[in-house]
């Protein structure tokens, strides 16, 4: 390919990257820029231009990608300043999934009598490739708020908030206060679900399903009531007073605690419903419930500032 | 001894932050690309093609620069110059650049003393 050839698919790659209204103005200009150019560099070398002084000039122009953003004003979808977040957040929520999915890929050997590569192949095809939905709601997420940032930069000032600061506000306490209520009735008596839904009329088998099971009713049920039924009045509490006292967050602390080991107990410590498809998705749900109740105080725990000095590294 | 490659980074940093300022210095009349590249080298402000051409429109697209065909002499070249607008903030950014400079000498001197 000689010198000239060499330019004009050097200014086609960039053109074709370029937005159609200024494709052909920007293709022209640009030859013959990169024809003076060459010009030049035959002249200061004292020799004709050749194909090889034509590829260094475009080399050193940059990739057709390159040059083509650098006609256009740059486009940020994820602030810089966002990048760390959205990076943190695609993998722990990634390898929440994945893990998840694993688990309920190994829980189902036995049951479906399957190997272990199949398992891995339903894993990789079931979870793996679906989990793609994860970072894409964060590339949206993460937009739309960089947008509204710049769209409205006042609403982005920086406000004052102490470290009693209540999430969600008084509206949001409530709605957990009533969440914690209506999770209370449903687990007292899972079947009432069903009359409510269905007015009495639903099949027998899916009463079935949702009966308790003996044991679990009478080992860790209890203990499960107890510790959902404790943060109420925590949560009544914060609602009260407008704010989280370090008391009751050690509280809430213990409480969230409590509550995942007695989960991990119904889990490990027998069957909760008598029919095995309902147990297994319960136990699957239960886990799910521990491992973002975990991830959220362990994320607390590790994002918590203690102003000190850094001490001397001992040598 | 400087890592290089650390120096080499900061120094273009140093460098973006006052290439939009040289070339709207050099547009109060009007010139084609290779000429005001060539204009700006001869003043010590060596600008990479790939950046200074493309930045060219992204100027013009802001309103700073208006443009034009010639073909009168010569092949055709599409000329640049300041418009109102560009006046306005090539005068806003000299007294910002004089009044950085002015205080990074002072720094400069205090530290060399």
């Amino acid at each position: 390919m000689n010198a000239e050839k060499l330019i004009e698919s050097y200014v086609t790659e960039v053109a074709q990257r370029l937005p159609r209204r200024q494709r052909n103005d920007v293709a022209f200009e640009l030859h013959a820029l990169l024809h003076e150019e060459l010009a030049a560099k035959a002249e200061a070398a004292g020799r004709p231009a050749d194909p090889e002084m034509a590829t260094e000039l475009l080399q050193g122009f940059g990739h057709p990608t390159h040059v083509a953003a650098r006609y256009r004003p740059p486009v940020t979808i994820i602030d810089p300043a966002d990048g760390q977040t959205f990076l943190r957040a695609t993998v722990i929520g990634l390898v929440v999934i994945w893990s998840l999915g694993l688990l309920q890929a190994f829980l189902a050997i036995p049951t479906a009598n399957l190997g272990w590569l199949t398992a891995l192949g339903y894993w990789w095809g079931g979870t793996v490739i679906p989990s793609l939905w994860w970072p894409g709601v964060l590339v949206v997420s993460f937009g739309l708020a960089a947008w509204s940032r710049r769209r409205w930069p006042e609403r982005a000032v920086w406000q004052p908030r102490t470290r009693e600061h209540v999430q969600g506000g008084r509206t949001g306490l409530v709605f957990a206060v009533l969440g914690i209520l209506l999770g209370l009735a449903i687990l007292l008596e899972p079947r009432r679900l069903l009359d409510v839904v269905w007015q009495g009329r639903a099949a027998p088998a899916a009463y079935e399903a949702l009966t308790y099971n003996e044991l679990f009713r009478s080992q860790q049920g209890p203990w499960i009531l107890a510790l959902l039924l404790s943060n109420v009045p925590l949560l009544v509490t914060a609602l009260v007073q407008g704010r989280w006292s370090p008391a009751l967050r050690r509280l809430q602390v213990m409480s969230s605690l409590g509550l995942c080991g007695v989960l991990i107990w119904a889990t490990l410590g027998g069957p909760i419903f008598d029919v095995e498809a309902s147990d297994r998705v319960t136990k699957i749900a239960l886990v799910a419930t521990v491992v973002f109740t975990l991830g959220t105080l362990g994320h607390q725990w590790f994002r918590r500032v203690r102003p000190a000095p850094r001490s001397p590294r001992a040598r | 001894m400087g890592d290089p490659e650390a120096f080499a980074k900061l120094e273009l940093e140093l460098r973006r932050g006052v290439v939009v300022l040289a070339t709207l210095s050099q547009l109060r009349a009007p010139r084609y690309g290779y000429e005001l590249r060539q204009a700006l080298a001869e003043k010590g402000m060596a600008i990479e093609e790939g950046t200074l051409y493309p930045l060219l429109r992204r100027l013009e697209s802001q309103g700073l620069l208006g443009s034009e065909w010639r073909i009168t002499e010569g092949p055709p070249r599409r000329y640049y110059a300041l418009t109102a607008e560009g006046e306005t903030l090539l005068r806003q950014l000299t007294a910002a650049w004089r009044s950085q400079n002015a205080a990074l000498d002072s720094l400069l001197e205090e530290d060399g003393r």
